[in-house]
């Protein structure tokens, strides 16, 4: 079973993620911030990561650059789940390493569909 | 702005700042049990849909829709069998009607036969009176006097026989007349009685099976509206957390307006430029609140919406799948019991009639008997006759009366003839009469049921896979109940969590009020404040903070006056942009 990593520090986010992406079959861990994802994504391995940007501790950008020093973590994608719809906030995430942009609130069978076609 | 007016404004913007704070502390707590709520909901519609699923995959396995057919040439077959017996049993009530006129003809025949006995007892009286007269002479004709004694006796005893089986066989053909006259509207009656319920049967049987065939139709319309509402909730749930981050930017903004309005009552130049800002800050921030009272309105309109849809098709939609089996079920049984009472009132009523046909069949053998000795008897009245001639004419004068007598046989034997005639054109008539309840009572036999039997075993067949079918489907039903009610059960908690929120969230219209009344004090002091805005600083210092493109459109329209724009989220949701 393909395992998902989902950031976000709002409790409902997650769950949304979760259940969405559980009912599709995958195994999804949940992280509270950036710090928490990357305690995660040293115990065990991810085959994409969702995360949102505004994040106490360590935020959405410092994530994803830090995970794309991680080895095995070149090439996982990772996308950015947040309320920020600016071109220059998704120029940022895209330059940090990440491989989408999802501005909340997120459709359940658009995410499963992207997902799909990112974990094969 | 007065130190004194200041600081109640502050410490209004301290309290407003703490119920929002309240309101997001009380409001997670909510949105954790709705969540929870959901997913349990979600989970029983799923596993109703397995259900629902299992069912219209055995509903598929069975060929229930196929059904349909069956049930179409068993009705057919049905009809058909009701038409014949109709018309059979009005046959027979033409031939018990003609058989009574028939039997008036006997009537008849026998009269004329007592007669004639009569006549020939008479004859034999004469002939001994006679033989007596004659005396030594006349010893020859005793034994005409003997054979017409004798002929007599027997003729009297055919006749009485003959009589009585003529009566009795009216008083049953009368009967019989009575009982299919009385009958056959009945018949008529309790048949297109049961044409009628098989018609109603049939109809909704067809109704069902129709519905029925569109099962997996609809299981896939409904499957498919359950992921739309639970995709709905998603989207819902997620609005829930884009208004918390707008209320705690507001919050932020109203600590920061708070500090605001104390350090401009420290101020000594009047603090025009910081109560432009401080105003301009308060118009924003009733904008986002209003904009966010209206977001939030929505999602948990959205919210209780998608939840009872859920439960709406799970309910209603999905449950009634199960029962639907099984009230075809129960229709073809009903219609398979009316068949069969159909067949009982028709074997019932053949059997009857059936009595009616030995009946004829008895008359026939003993008319047919009483022809035989009625040509017999003929015969003998013939050579009778010709030996009274022979006799009296060898005696010459003296048996004058002799010769009477011989033409007295004679008379007799043609009168006798005539009776032997009418006799045989009675049988004719029997054997034709025989011959047509015959005919009607083939119907009535087993042979012609063959039609309806060949469809009453094809449609058990398909009877005992419906039946299958339903046995599945009930307890399947049964399960979808069960899940239905905990369904029941969690949406009324959504209810009342959505009552609460709804309660929590009203706390933002008495925010708006104390934030409007400070804004009031403001322009009071200021008459004209808004024209002093610094509208690109402002812009600034609040969008900094901003994470959502319609925090940053209603703070534009704040700042300029221009209307609330339309915040409205999309609950739809977002695509995903890959880069």
């Amino acid at each position: 079973m393909k395992r998902i990593l989902t950031v976000d520090d709002s409790a409902s986010v997650r769950q949304m993620v979760s259940f969405t992406l559980q009912k599709a079959g995958y195994e999804v861990t949940e992280a509270v911030d950036g710090k928490d994802g990357l305690a995660k994504i040293g115990s065990g391995k991810f085959d994409l990561i969702i995360t949102d940007l505004n994040m106490p501790n360590v935020d959405g950008i410092q994530l994803i650059t830090a995970v794309r020093k991680l080895p095995g973590y070149s090439f996982v994608p990772i996308l950015m789940l947040s309320t920020e719809s600016q071109a220059e906030k998704k120029d940022e995430g895209r330059k940090a390493g990440a491989t989408g942009w999802i501005v909340k609130p997120f459709n359940a069978d658009q995410l499963i569909a992207v997902v799909q076609k990112l974990v094969k | 702005m007065g130190m004194t007016l200041n600081s109640t404004a502050t410490s209004t913007l301290e309290k407003a700042g703490d119920d929002l704070h309240w309101l997001l502390k009380t409001t997670e707590g909510a949105i954790s049990g709705l969540v929870a709520s959901f997913q349990g909901l979600a989970e029983h519609a799923d596993s109703i849909l397995a259900l629902a699923a299992a069912i219209v995959d055995r509903v598929e396995n069975e060929r229930v829709s196929s059904v349909l057919s069956s049930v179409h040439a068993l009705g057919a077959a049905a009809k058909g069998f009701v038409d014949d017996r109709l018309k059979a049993t009005a046959e027979i009530l033409d031939t018990v009607t003609a058989e009574l006129e028939l039997l008036h003809k006997l009537s008849m025949v026998t009269d004329g036969q007592a007669k004639v006995a009569a006549q020939i007892k008479m004859l034999n009286v004469h002939t001994k009176i006679e033989v007596a007269h004659l005396g030594a002479v006349g010893a020859s004709f005793e034994y005409l006097a003997r054979e017409l004694a004798d002929f007599s006796m027997t003729l009297a005893r055919n006749t009485e026989e003959l009589i009585r089986h003529t009566n009795e066989r009216r008083a049953e053909t009368e009967r019989t007349k009575l009982m299919v006259s009385v009958e056959l509207p009945h018949l008529t009656e309790e048949l297109a009685r049961i044409e009628g319920n098989l018609s109603d049967d049939l109809t909704a049987l067809q109704s069902g099976l129709t519905r029925l065939s569109k099962t997996p139709v609809q299981f896939r319309a409904s499957a498919e509206e359950i992921a739309g509402q639970i995709a709905g909730v998603v989207v819902a749930v997620q609005g829930h957390d884009i208004t918390r981050q707008q209320i705690e930017h507001v919050q932020a903004a109203l600590e920061s307006i708070a500090q605001g309005m104390a350090n401009e009552a420290t101020l000594t130049n009047g603090g025009l430029r910081e109560a432009a800002a401080n105003h301009a800050g308060l118009a924003i921030q009733i904008f986002q609140l209003m904009a966010i009272r209206a977001t939030i309105a929505e999602w948990t309109s959205q919210v209780r919406q998608c939840m009872s849809g859920i439960l709406r098709i799970s309910a209603s939609e999905l449950v009634e799948i199960g029962p639907l089996v099984l009230e075809q079920e129960r229709a073809m049984l009903a219609q398979l019991s009316h068949i069969e009472l159909l067949e009982r009132e028709c074997l019932a009523n053949s059997e009857r009639l059936r009595g009616t046909l030995e009946g004829i069949s008895n008359l026939s053998v003993l008319v047919t008997e009483h022809l035989q000795n009625a040509k017999s008897a003929r015969n003998r009245l013939r050579m009778l006759n010709f030996n009274s001639v022979i006799e009296a004419s060898r005696l010459g004068a003296q048996a004058d009366t002799i010769c009477v007598i011989a033409d007295g046989i004679a008379e007799v034997s043609v009168e006798w003839s005539n009776i032997t005639e009418q006799s045989g054109s009675a049988l004719r008539e029997i054997l034709s009469l025989s011959k047509r309840i015959g005919q009607g009572m083939e119907t009535f036999s087993k042979s012609g049921n063959e039609d309806l039997a060949k469809s009453q075993a094809q449609m058990k067949i398909e009877l005992e896979n419906l039946r299958n079918a339903s046995t599945f489907a009930v307890t399947q039903s049964h399960k979808i109940g069960n899940e239905t009610d905990a369904m029941q059960i969690m949406n009324a908690e959504v209810g009342r969590t959505s009552d609460q929120l709804d309660a929590c969230y009203a706390r933002i219209d008495a925010v708006l009020r104390d934030l409007q009344d400070a804004k009031s004090q403001i322009e009071s002091d200021y008459p004209g404040i808004a024209e002093h805005y610094d509208c690109e600083a402002i812009e600034k210092a609040y969008s900094a903070s901003y994470t959502t493109a319609a925090e940053r459109d209603v703070l534009r329209a704040a700042l300029h006056g221009t209307e609330m724009p339309d915040t409205q989220q999309s609950f739809i949701g977002n695509d995903v942009e890959l880069f």
